[in-house]
């Protein structure tokens, strides 16, 4: 039920863009525009994002990946988003945020149990960063208790 | 007399109209079948398309490490034509460290990429910025390269065109050739025959056939080649059948796409636009009259007149055929005279010209078998989108092939006496990124990485050892007994593990134990932590089949096939989480409609604290143990990590070996199990080591968790020591798995005075 209203909640954030929708490469999009649109719930999960903060870091493949993954989340196409982020993680196979993201995407398709996997393996990714490690934890205890 | 003769005219007159109803109606149902024989096959689907299998995009970025001429090697097999400026799509320039790649427009099951110029430049073998039209990108994708089809039994491929594909002048030209009434005839030309006829009375047999096109495409569609009268006649009843249901364009249209047109190793080469581009390297409407007139050439005798194979031959046949088009006024004297002096131009590498890759192609099928029926492979034309590295791919096959010899010289064993097989994978993605099946790679047959099953020796010793870790009562420093060991088998049997170099070590330390291989403390350890357990832990890292609890699987006396062994290693390597190995990212439908997806998929199988000891024990077998030979090979700041396998009486020889992104098992032997003066160290890790020589790896770090505790300890003593006493050595532990005594010295800080072998150990 939960992820059934996250996805409504997700295609309204969708609905409400007044952007025509446009194929990702004819985008122009800062980075701050991204991570503003994005919900707080993910936004501050992501606390643990490259360079240890909420931004992109400038021009890597990474980070390009990372933000048309947000782009297409925040239009609610997860599919699109997914591939994306295999994209980055083949490029940056250590990255945490892209296990994080992809936890996102399964737990809001209903797939908790792979929501669960892939938060484990953001864990095991984050162990030296205290705060991130928390965040991590946190997703995770949610996942497991099927709440948000 | 003359009523005798009138009742046997009657008679006569009688049976003969019998007889020609009788003739009729046979000849009506003939008609009738072979009509709907016609229309079946004009009507359904009229060829088979056989799926079209992809390696994997190549995604270009600052920082992405990657030698220019391995770029140049891939853009040549892509059919990137090299020259001084680029100008159209599909050309490149590399002057210096600055390159220009004109990208073809191309469609992937996860988007397009636009046609665009790519300038890329590089700082070494580094890209260190790329532009796309001009402007800076953080990413661009090239097109990937076509590595296969899955093509059914008569292994037919063709590119189908339409009609107005075609420049006119082939149309043209062809029918000039091969059938200058075509426009005017109803199936047979009688004036044709009668060509025909007469150079064959003439030379005395059967020289010349006066088949129209259409004749033509019936014979290719229906029939056999052989020469008869019968067949003949078939061939010309059929040929008015479909001239009558069907329009001259649409017949030209078929023929266009059916005609043989030559042989790609066991692909046939069918219809001009995968002629245009396998001989030309380019779209049928973009061909060149001399390549029209090559092309045409070859209807006559696609072998005799085939251009790659038969120059000499292909170029006499052009110029005849350019003779016609002069003669019927489609090619001025001027371009007669010039484009007889030309070269064939024939393109010696293009992407339809392609190697294939056997043994990665058997994988992506079998991945396939459970989503798609085999029809559906070498039918419908699916894309199918995989993982492989073309680069890795290569540099895997050298090595195997070139390794294998020169092992081959080295022991003096008899040529081609052994076989190898391979499966390289991303340690985090599972993606399969290359398979070698056979030491000669195009070979399509046997394939070893699939269906060698064969013993794998101390390549199992990792399990037994996780295993260990696993348990609260081990740690690295653990005391092992490496004293003989004998243990009675059900049946009376007597099994008695040896240490390779027929020694026992006495008392070794966990970590030792397992660095050096050591059979008889790893079969002790075996047992005491219960086989049982052991089963388990193979299972957990992804072994699927049986494995039998008996004492002799902890040497690994089972057998396996690379691709498992690269599974379990798999979960090793990505720190104990699990993903299934997969060749296969999406299929589309011929025109791009995604039909699946093959995405990520991960499970935690394994705790990270016990993986990461293990890990570390992995990256001393190479710094100091059994594969000890990649350091002189790698950078020592690479830290890889691997395990040597040899079976019983040196049958076969393995290697499992990992970086930070790359996966790698190699298995080398021979097929009639015959014992070889090779061991794992000798034989596969050279393998490993030639075949990553080259390329770039990213370092292996291994995952400490909270869990994991760095703690002074002397090994010898087994016991908690300081930073300051005499022998101490840094480890990990898991919390609370520590040594259980301490030092005295750990109590009472004293001044080192240098390290034991321990401390080097671990230095």
């Amino acid at each position: 039920m939960k992820s059934v209203l996250l996805v409504v909640f997700i295609a309204l954030l969708t609905a409400c863009s007044t952007a025509p929708y446009q194929s990702i490469d004819q985008i122009e999009v800062s980075s701050s525009d991204v991570l503003a649109q994005l919900p707080n719930w993910y936004h501050q999960n992501l606390g643990l994002q490259l360079n240890g903060g909420n931004a992109y870091p400038d021009q890597t493949a990474l980070a390009s990946l990372l933000k048309q993954a947000d782009l297409e989340f925040i239009r609610g196409n997860f599919q699109a988003c997914q591939i994306l982020l295999e994209r980055a993680q083949r490029i940056s196979t250590r990255e945490p945020s892209v296990y994080v993201r992809l936890s996102y995407l399964f737990w809001l398709e209903g797939n908790t149990q792979s929501a669960e996997q892939m938060a484990r393996r953001a864990l095991a990714l984050v162990v030296r960063d205290p705060v991130a490690s928390e965040e991590v934890k946190r997703l995770l205890v949610a996942i497991q208790a099927n709440q948000y | 007399m003359k009523n005798t003769h009138t009742s046997r005219f009657k008679t006569f007159l009688s049976w003969s109209i019998k007889l020609s109803l009788v003739g009729i109606v046979v000849l009506a149902i003939l008609m009738a079948y072979l009509d709907a024989q016609v229309r079946e096959k004009f009507e359904g689907k009229r060829w088979a398309l056989p799926a079209k299998v992809f390696a994997r995009p190549l995604e270009l970025y600052p920082g992405l490490e990657l030698k220019p001429k391995y770029l140049v090697q891939e853009l040549d097999q892509i059919g990137y034509q090299r020259v001084p400026n680029v100008v159209t799509p599909g050309q490149y320039s590399l002057d210096g460290n600055e390159m220009d790649v004109y990208r073809r427009y191309v469609k992937l099951y996860d988007g397009e990429e636009q046609s665009a110029r790519v300038h890329l430049r590089f700082s070494g073998n580094t890209i260190d910025g790329v532009w796309l039209d001009g402007q800076p990108v953080a990413l661009a994708r090239l097109e990937p390269l076509l590595i296969g089809g899955i093509y059914p039994k008569h292994n037919e491929d063709r590119q189908l065109i339409q009609l107005q594909d075609a420049p006119s002048l082939l149309l043209k030209t062809l029918v000039a050739v091969e059938d200058r009434d075509y426009y005017d005839h109803f199936g047979i030309s009688l004036k044709g025959i009668a060509r025909a006829m007469v150079v064959n009375v003439q030379r005395g047999g059967l020289v010349q056939g006066g088949s129209t096109l259409t004749q033509q495409l019936v014979k290719n569609f229906f029939l056999t080649r052989e020469r008869t009268l019968v067949r003949k006649a078939t061939e010309a009843l059929m040929a008015i059948l479909v001239e009558l249901h069907y329009s001259k364009d649409d017949i030209l249209e078929t023929y266009l796409n059916e005609v043989y047109l030559g042989q790609s190793g066991r692909r046939a080469v069918h219809g001009f636009g995968l002629a245009s581009q396998f001989y030309f390297g380019k779209h049928i409407s973009r061909l060149s009259a001399p390549e029209i007139a090559t092309l045409v050439g070859m209807v006559k005798g696609p072998s005799v007149y085939n251009p790659k194979r038969k120059p000499e031959n292909a170029l006499a046949r052009r110029n005849v055929v350019l003779g016609v088009m002069h003669d019927q006024g489609l090619i001025s004297d001027y371009e007669f005279a010039v484009w007889q002096k030309r070269e064939l131009d024939v393109v010696q590498y293009s992407q339809y010209q392609r190697i294939e890759y056997p043994a990665f192609l058997d994988l992506v099928r079998r991945q396939l078998r459970s989503d798609y029926a085999d029809s559906d492979l070498t039918s419908e034309g699916l894309r199918i989108y995989t993982s492989l590295d073309p680069i890795i791919q290569r540099s895997a096959e050298q090595a195997m092939s070139n390794r294998l010899a020169s092992l081959e010289r080295g022991y003096r064993m008899p040529e081609d006496s052994l076989q190898g097989a391979m499966v390289i994978a991303g340690t985090e993605s599972g993606e399969v990124e290359a398979v070698v099946g056979d030491r000669n790679p195009r070979y399509f047959g046997f394939n070893r990485a699939l269906d060698a099953n064969r013993s794998i020796g101390s390549l199992a010793k990792p399990a037994v050892y996780l295993t260990a870790l696993r348990s609260p009562e081990y740690n690295l420093i653990t005391p092992l007994d490496d004293s003989q060991i004998k243990i009675a088998g059900a049946n009376g049997s007597i099994w008695q593990p040896q240490n390779y170099d027929k020694e026992s070590h006495g008392t070794v330390p966990l970590y030792q134990s397992m660095a050096q291989s050591l059979n008889q403390a790893t079969a002790r350890l075996g047992l005491q932590i219960g086989l049982t357990n052991v089963v388990q832990t193979f299972n957990d890292l992804g072994v699927e089949r049986d494995i039998p609890a008996y004492p002799s699987i902890v040497l690994g006396a089972f057998e396996m096939n690379p691709f498992d062994v690269a599974q379990m290693y798999q979960t090793i390597a990505a720190s104990g989480f699990k993903t299934p190995l997969k060749a296969i990212r999406g299929v589309t439908t011929q025109d791009g409609q995604l039909l699946s997806r093959y995405g990520y998929d991960v499970k935690q199988a394994i705790k990270t604290e016990p993986i990461y000891l293990l890990q570390k024990i992995m990256q001393r077998v190479v710094k100091e143990g059994t594969a000890r030979y990649l350091n002189s090979q790698f950078d020592a700041s690479l830290n890889l990590a691997g395990k040597t396998g040899t079976s019983d009486s040196q049958r076969d020889s393995w290697f499992a070996g990992f970086s930070g992104d790359k996966l790698a098992v190699v298995w080398v032997g021979r097929d009639d199990n015959e014992s070889m003066p090779l061991t794992g160290s000798s034989g596969a890790l050279r393998v490993w080591a030639q075949t990553f020589k080259d390329l770039p790896l990213k370092p292996l770090y291994p995952l400490p968790t909270e869990n994991i505790v760095e703690q002074w300890v002397d090994v010898e003593q087994n016991a908690i020591s300081s930073e300051d006493c005499d022998g101490a050595v840094q480890l990990p532990f898991i919390q609370g798995r520590l040594p259980l005594q301490t030092l005295s010295c750990a109590q009472e800080p004293a001044p080192s005075t240098g390290k034991s072998w321990w401390s080097r150990m671990f230095d």
